[in-house]
């Protein structure tokens, strides 16, 4: 048997009210500094899906409700006693810190995404270079037009993109004055304006929650505003840079 | 596609961890992740760091984007438009360099399955392969800048 690890909880905390993969239920180990939630999974070659990965997510959310959790990555399996010598163990100190850093702070995920007609006819209004493009193409047959529309295109997605630089600064620094940090994405897709994690305190949700509402509200003919939270701080945790 | 507000008269859409789509990323890519021995395969996708997901700017892009203005001209509704993520990756963009093992799990754990509420965003057929520009990740995480807010 070996040991799927869940999470890092508090010396002296309890299996939160879960059942674990495949339905195993959910045990706290170790315990000096830290203590590990995990539960039986065969040892030998593991395959998980859709399944799974629920199942994680809502033992880390079930352990959030209780008090602190570090939330593992999906997929860490361990022996028995590697759980507690080669991750509590070894990680003792920082595993402690973190805890203590991360007591009473939720994570905020959130995506910001244009709709794109507003957003292509702002960059025609805003770039006349970009208009003037457009209109001579349209005269045109488009087999004539190839390389001008390649030109068109490369003008509108470097506009896009200074846009979405600006756009990007602006929500930081509003949503920075409500958190207490920031771990932002890449942008993966041309309509992703932006894509972040914010590490917030319990008590001060409310406060980060009107201020992203007040946001979408002033900007809902550009975008669209997306929130998933509060959550275990997935993007706060860390064992090499506590090291 | 009309700024609605939200049951609670919000217009931030919200999801509660029912929401996996939206937090895949934070489980797979996020996290505390230590060397193990004993490896987990999800749905036979080997979970090792994620690759570097360099996706260029490419002829295909432009193009799209000025197939995107210049549909501005003719009115044309809401329902096309730039593809969404899930739909490159279900479309199977024929040469999209943006593959690595976080979006190989989306497509093969969403698939066409997918009642997530991301589907909204799915704009039908684009056509064209599809590529989209950003800037390059390396390591086994997302290229994050961690800072420090103002709330102390």
């Amino acid at each position: 048997m070996a040991e799927y690890v869940y999470g890092i909880l508090e010396p002296a905390a309890t299996a939160p009210a879960a059942s674990g993969i495949a339905g195993a239920p959910l045990r706290v180990v170790g315990g000096d500094g830290a203590a590990a939630l995990v539960s039986d999974v065969p040892a030998g070659e593991l395959r998980f899906g859709r399944e799974e990965l629920l199942t994680h997510s809502r033992v880390l959310e079930a352990a959030i409700a209780d008090g602190t959790v570090l939330p593992m990555r999906f997929g860490v399996v361990m022996e028995p006693t590697e759980v507690r010598k080669r991750l509590l163990e070894s990680h003792g100190e920082a595993l402690r810190a973190q805890l203590h850093e991360l007591a009473g702070k939720v994570e905020m995920s959130v995506r910001v995404l244009y709709e794109e007609q507003p957003l292509m006819r702002g960059l025609v209004a805003q770039h006349r270079e970009i208009a003037e493009l457009r209109d001579r193409v349209a005269l045109q047959a488009p087999d004539a037009t190839y390389y001008e529309r390649i030109r068109l295109g490369e003008l509108v997605a470097e506009a896009l993109e200074r846009r979405r630089e600006a756009d990007a600064a602006e929500l930081l620094e509003e949503l920075s004055a409500v958190s207490l940090a920031v771990n932002v994405g890449a942008s993966t897709h041309e309509r992703v304006a932006l894509s972040a994690s914010f590490l917030v305190r319990r008590d001060g949700q409310d406060a980060f929650d009107e201020t992203l509402e007040r946001q979408a509200a002033a900007r809902r003919d550009l975008m669209r505003f997306k929130c998933v939270g509060p959550l275990p701080p997935h993007s706060f945790v860390d064992l090499a840079a506590a090291v | 596609m009309a700024m609605t507000r939200g049951p609670g008269g919000g217009y931030v859409q919200r999801s509660g961890s029912s929401g996996l789509y939206e937090i895949l990323d934070l489980l797979l890519d996020k996290g505390l992740v230590i060397d193990v021995f004993l490896r987990v395969s999800l749905v036979g996708i080997e979970l090792l760091t994620v690759d570097a997901r360099i996706v260029i700017a490419s002829v295909d892009t432009y193009l799209r984007f000025a197939e995107a203005v210049n549909r501005l001209d003719l009115g044309n509704s809401e329902g096309e438009g730039l593809p969404d993520l899930v739909q490159d990756i279900t479309e199977g963009g024929a040469e999209s360099k943006s593959r690595g093992v976080l979006e190989g799990a989306k497509n093969a754990l969403f698939g066409s399955d997918d009642e997530d509420e991301e589907s909204e965003e799915e704009s039908s057929d684009s056509g064209s392969g599809s590529r989209s520009r950003s800037r390059s990740r390396s390591g086994s995480s997302s290229r994050s800048r961690a800072s420090r807010g103002r709330q102390s």
